[in-house]
C-alpha cells in the first residue's frame, strides 16, 4: 500500500486537473454572463488535441522532448508530496529542494520549447516566462522554506503540511498574503497570463506546438495549477485535518475547489499586466516574502 | 476666415494661378489652382488652419485630355470644406508632393500613383499602397481603359520590402493574420527588446474594387446598398455620406422625416460600434469580462436596428432621396423603451470601466501623442477628440437633422488610449440623448423624395459624415451614364492608420493591440479600392514558405 501511494496521488491529479479546470472556464463564464462551455470540456480538449497532427515545426529534438520533459516534472511533483496530509513512501526520502528544482524543471522546458521552436512571438514569450520564473520562484521558495525555518527540517513530510500548524504567527499571515497576491502568476492567469498573452503573442511559448505535444503542455499546465491550489492548502491550511486519509484527502480537495473558485474570480476581474508593471509587482512580494521569512526566524 | 477671404486671400497669394472657384454648396468650396503653385497653396492652407481631409484623382482624359487631382481641406471652426482643384496633361500626370507637409497626405499620392499612374516627386516614402506586390507596372487600374474584371497574368514571387529596421531592432511580425487584426493586414513592428521603435504597414489585402465597379457598371440607386457594405459596422454612414453627396451635387432636397430617420440610424450605429470598441479593447489588454459585457449590452440595438430595418445592421435603410422605411409610432414607443433599458446599463457599464484602475494601468500614458501632433496628422474621430482636438463633423458640418438636435462633444485632454475610450463612453450617451430628441423633433410627411429626370451630369458635391471612428468622406461627380463619373470615398481609418506608427513609437510590444485597437481600424473601409479579385495574388504573396521564414525570422 505504501508503495502504492505516489500512484494513488499522481492518478487523482491526473483525473481531477481537467475537471478543475473546467470549473475556473464555468466560473468564468457565468462572471462574463456566458453560458460557458460544459465541466468535462478541458477532458474533450486534450482528447481533441491528441487526435491532432503533431506538428515538428523545428525539427530538433528539444523541441520534442520539451512537452514530455514539463509533463513529466509535474508528475513527479505530483508523486512526491503529502497529498491528503500523509506523507508517503517518496515524501519521507524527499525534501523541499526537490519540489522547487521539479517546478523550475517544468518551467525551463517551456522554456526549451519555445526556444527551440525558434518563432518570433515565442521568443518573446519566452523572455517573459523567464522574468516571471525569476520572480516569481523566490516566492515558492520563501514560503517552503519559512516551513522548513519553523520546523527546523527541509523535509517534505514535515515541512509542508506542518509548517504552519506548529505555530501559526505573524509570518505565517505574511506569507499567506503573499501566497494568495501570488497565486495568479503561479498559475499564469490573468492579470499574469504575460509570456501567453493571446492577442499579442498567440500563446507566446506554446505557439509552434500542436496535437500531442500541446496537449501535453496544456495537461501540465493544468496539473501545476492543482499543485499551486494543493500547496496553499496544505501549507496555509493544516487544521483541516482529521486523521483519516479518505476524509482528508476528501477535505483537501474541496478547499482546493475553494482556491480554485478565487482563481476564477481574480482572474476574469483584471487585464493582463504589462510585464514591466508585473516585475514592479513581484519585487513588491519578494520583498515581503524575505520579511515574512525574517519574522519567521526571529520567531514570530 | 470666411469663405470669401479665403478666396481672396488666396487670390491676393498666387495671383494668375488662381483660375477661378466656385461653391457648389453652402459650405463647400473649390478653387482652381495651377499644378505649379499646388504645394504652396496646400501648405498656405494647413498654415491658416485647415485640415487636411484626403486628396481625389481621376481620369479625366476622355472629356479635357488630363489627370485631374483634388486635395481637400476642412475649415472645422469656420465651417466650410475647401478642395484645391488642378490637372496635368495626360502626358505627364505629375503634381508636386505635399506630403512632406502634410504627412498625413502620404497614402492619397501612393494611392494615386498606383491606381492613376500619377506621379508626385518629392514624396518621402513612394512605395506601393494599394494593389498587389505583383501587379504589372503600367497597368493603372482606375483608368478609364483598363476594364473593371481586368486580371492580369500573374509575375513571379515578389514581395513587399519593408521599411529598413533601425539599428539594433527585431522585427516582429503582427498580421497579415494574427489574433488583434480582425481583418487582414500586415503591420511589421520593429522591436528593440520590448519597446517599439518602428512600424511599416502593408494593408489593402481585401480589395473590392468597389469605386471602379460603382463608377463603371451599376446606376445612382443601387450605389448605397453596395456602399454600406464598404464597413462591417457603419453602413449607414457611407449610404448617407454617399446619398448626401449626390444630393448635394444634383441640387436635390430631400423630406425633413427622412433626415430625422438619417439620423437615427447613424446614431444606432455609433451606439453599437462604440459598444463593440469599447467590448474589443477589454479583450485586447486581457480582460474579456469588459468585452463579454460590453456585447451582451450592444445585443439589444442589433434586435432594435432588427426591428426597424429588417437587418441586425442598418442596412437597406437609406437610398438617393430619402430612406425606404417609416418609423411607426409602435417601433417609436419600442426605440424609447430599449433607449432607456440601454442607458441604465450604459451608466452601470460606465461607473465599471471608468473607476477600474487595473485598466487604467494598462491604458493611460499608453499611445501617448501631444495634440500638435493630432493636428500634424490630420487625426480623425475619437482619436483625436481624446486628444484634446475638438471635431465633429456633427457640429462642424451639420448635415441630415443634426442642426436641430442639441448635444455635447466630449473631449478630454488625455492624449492617450485611455482619453479615447472615455471619449467613447461619454458618447454613448449622447447618442441616446440625439436618438431620443430625434424621435420627438421629427415630423410627419413622406420618407422618400422621388427625383424624375436624369439627375445633372458633371456636377460635384461632397459630404462630410461624423462616423464612430470619425469623419467619413464621400466625393462625387455626377456622369451622364445615370452613374457617378467620379466616386471616392475616405473613411476615417485611412487617415488615423497613418498615424499608428506615430502613436506606437517608444510604447511596449505588450501595448501594441491595445493602441492599434484605439483608432478602431476598419480594414474594409480602408481596402475598399483597388480593381481585381485579389484571392490568387494573395496566395502568391504570402506563400507558405515565406510565410513559414517571415513568422520565424529574427531580423
Amino acid at each position: 500500500m505504501r508503495f502504492l501511494a505516489p500512484l494513488v496521488n499522481v492518478a487523482i491529479f491526473l483525473a481531477l486537473a481537467p475537471l478543475f479546470e473546467g470549473v475556473l472556464r464555468k466560473l468564468t463564464a457565468k462572471i462574463q454572463s456566458r453560458q460557458g462551455p460544459p465541466l468535462h470540456q478541458p477532458y474533450l480538449d486534450l482528447l481533441k488535441l491528441l487526435g491532432k497532427e503533431r506538428l515538428d515545426s523545428a525539427g530538433t529534438w528539444p523541441f520534442r522532448f520539451a512537452p514530455l520533459l514539463a509533463f513529466a516534472a509535474i508528475l513527479a511533483v505530483a508523486a512526491v508530496i503529502p497529498f491528503g496530509g500523509r506523507a508517503n513512501i517518496l515524501a519521507g526520502r524527499m525534501d523541499v529542494i526537490l519540489v522547487i528544482y521539479l517546478l523550475t524543471l517544468g518551467g525551463a522546458s517551456v522554456l526549451f520549447g519555445a526556444l527551440a521552436g525558434r518563432n518570433a512571438f515565442g521568443l518573446i514569450g519566452a523572455s517573459r516566462e523567464m522574468v516571471t520564473m525569476i520572480m516569481v520562484e523566490p516566492i515558492l521558495a520563501m514560503t517552503l522554506i519559512l516551513g522548513a525555518v519553523k520546523l527546523g527540517s527541509l523535509s517534505l513530510a514535515a515541512a509542508v503540511p506542518s509548517a504552519a500548524g506548529a505555530s501559526y504567527g505573524i509570518s505565517n499571515a505574511l506569507m499567506l498574503l503573499v501566497y494568495l497576491l501570488a497565486l495568479q502568476a503561479f498559475v499564469a492567469r490573468q492579470p499574469f497570463d504575460i509570456a501567453e498573452a493571446e492577442v499579442e503573442l498567440l500563446e507566446g511559448p506554446f505557439i509552434e506546438y500542436s496535437g500531442g505535444n500541446y496537449a501535453l503542455f496544456k495537461y501540465a499546465m493544468m496539473l501545476k495549477q492543482m499543485f499551486y491550489a494543493w500547496l496553499f492548502v496544505s501549507v496555509f491550511l493544516p487544521f483541516l485535518r482529521t486523521g483519516v486519509y479518505p476524509l482528508d484527502l476528501l477535505i483537501q480537495l474541496l478547499a482546493m475547489f475553494v482556491v480554485f473558485l478565487l482563481i476564477g474570480l481574480v482572474g476574469s476581474t483584471n487585464p493582463r499586466m504589462r510585464i514591466d508593471q508585473a516585475v514592479r509587482y513581484y519585487a513588491v512580494l519578494i520583498a515581503a516574502a524575505l520579511a515574512a521569512v525574517g519574522l519567521g526566524v526571529w520567531g514570530h | 476666415m470666411s469663405t470669401n477671404r479665403i478666396i481672396s486671400s488666396l487670390r491676393a497669394e498666387f495671383g494668375e494661378a488662381v483660375r477661378g472657384s466656385s461653391s457648389p454648396a453652402a459650405g463647400r468650396l473649390l478653387v482652381d489652382l495651377d499644378r505649379s503653385r499646388l504645394r504652396e497653396a496646400a501648405r498656405f492652407l494647413i498654415n491658416r488652419g485647415g485640415r487636411y481631409q484626403v486628396g481625389v484623382g481621376a481620369d479625366e482624359r476622355d472629356r479635357t485630355q488630363t489627370f485631374g487631382l483634388i486635395h481637400f481641406f476642412a475649415f472645422d471652426r469656420e465651417r466650410f470644406s475647401i478642395g484645391l482643384r488642378t490637372a496635368a496633361p495626360a502626358s505627364d500626370p505629375t503634381f508636386d508632393s505635399i506630403t512632406p507637409d502634410i504627412p498625413s497626405a502620404g497614402w492619397t499620392e501612393r494611392e494615386f500613383r498606383d491606381l492613376l499612374g500619377m506621379r508626385f516627386p518629392g514624396h518621402p516614402k513612394p512605395k506601393k499602397l494599394i494593389t498587389a506586390d505583383d501587379w504589372p507596372d503600367g497597368i493603372y487600374p482606375l483608368r478609364k481603359d483598363v476594364p473593371y474584371n481586368l486580371v492580369p497574368p500573374s509575375t513571379a514571387d515578389v514581395a513587399y520590402q519593408l521599411d529598413e529596421a533601425p539599428p539594433g531592432t527585431t522585427i516582429v511580425p503582427v498580421g497579415p493574420f494574427h489574433a488583434t487584426l480582425h481583418e487582414p493586414a500586415h503591420f511589421a513592428v520593429y522591436v528593440d527588446g520590448e519597446t517599439i521603435k518602428h512600424c511599416d504597414y502593408r494593408g489593402f489585402m481585401a480589395h473590392r474594387g468597389i469605386e471602379k465597379l460603382c463608377q463603371t457598371q451599376v446606376s445612382y440607386n443601387e450605389v448605397p446598398f453596395i456602399a454600406e457594405r464598404i464597413c462591417g459596422i457603419c453602413g449607414s454612414v457611407h449610404s448617407v455620406a454617399y446619398c448626401q453627396a449626390v444630393e448635394m451635387a444634383a441640387g436635390l432636397s430631400i423630406s425633413r422625416r427622412a433626415e430625422f430617420i438619417r439620423v437615427v440610424c447613424l446614431e444606432l450605429e455609433r451606439l453599437h460600434s462604440h459598444l463593440l470598441l469599447i467590448g474589443v479593447a477589454g479583450h485586447l489588454i486581457g480582460f474579456d469580462t469588459v468585452f463579454m459585457h460590453a456585447w451582451r449590452i450592444r445585443e439589444q440595438v442589433m434586435w432594435l436596428s432588427e426591428k426597424m430595418t429588417g437587418n441586425r445592421k442598418t442596412y437597406g435603410m437609406v437610398v438617393i432621396g430619402g430612406v425606404r422605411r417609416d418609423i411607426t409610432p409602435e417601433m417609436k414607443d419600442e426605440i424609447f423603451a430599449v433607449l432607456k433599458n440601454l442607458e441604465a446599463e450604459i451608466a452601470s457599464f460606465h461607473k465599471a470601466v471608468a473607476g477600474d484602475s487595473s485598466i487604467h494601468g494598462r491604458t493611460k500614458g499608453v499611445g501617448k501623442v501631444p495634440t500638435e501632433e493630432v493636428v500634424l496628422w490630420s487625426l480623425l474621430g475619437p482619436v483625436a477628440r481624446g486628444r484634446g482636438v475638438d471635431i465633429d463633423a456633427r457640429r462642424d458640418f451639420p448635415y441630415a437633422a443634426y442642426d436641430e438636435i442639441a448635444f455635447d462633444v466630449p473631449v478630454t485632454t488625455d492624449g492617450d488610449v485611455w482619453g479615447t475610450i472615455v471619449v467613447r463612453l461619454l458618447e454613448l450617451f449622447e447618442s441616446i440623448k440625439i436618438i431620443r430628441q430625434a424621435l420627438d423633433k421629427m415630423p410627419s410627411g413622406p420618407v422618400l423624395t422621388e427625383y424624375g429626370e436624369a439627375l445633372p451630369a458633371f456636377r460635384t458635391g461632397w459630404s462630410i459624415v461624423e462616423a464612430p471612428r470619425g469623419e467619413s468622406f464621400h466625393y462625387v461627380l455626377t456622369g451622364e451614364e445615370n452613374r457617378p463619373e467620379r466616386w471616392r470615398v475616405r473613411a476615417p481609418t485611412y487617415t488615423n492608420l497613418q498615424g499608428i506608427p506615430r502613436m506606437l513609437r517608444d510604447n511596449q510590444f505588450a501595448d501594441f493591440p491595445i493602441i492599434l485597437g484605439s483608432i478602431d481600424p476598419c480594414f474594409s473601409c480602408t481596402d475598399r479600392v483597388a480593381v481585381v479579385d485579389r484571392r490568387s495574388g494573395r496566395k502568391r504573396v504570402w506563400t507558405k514558405s515565406e510565410m513559414d521564414r517571415l513568422s520565424r525570422s529574427r531580423s
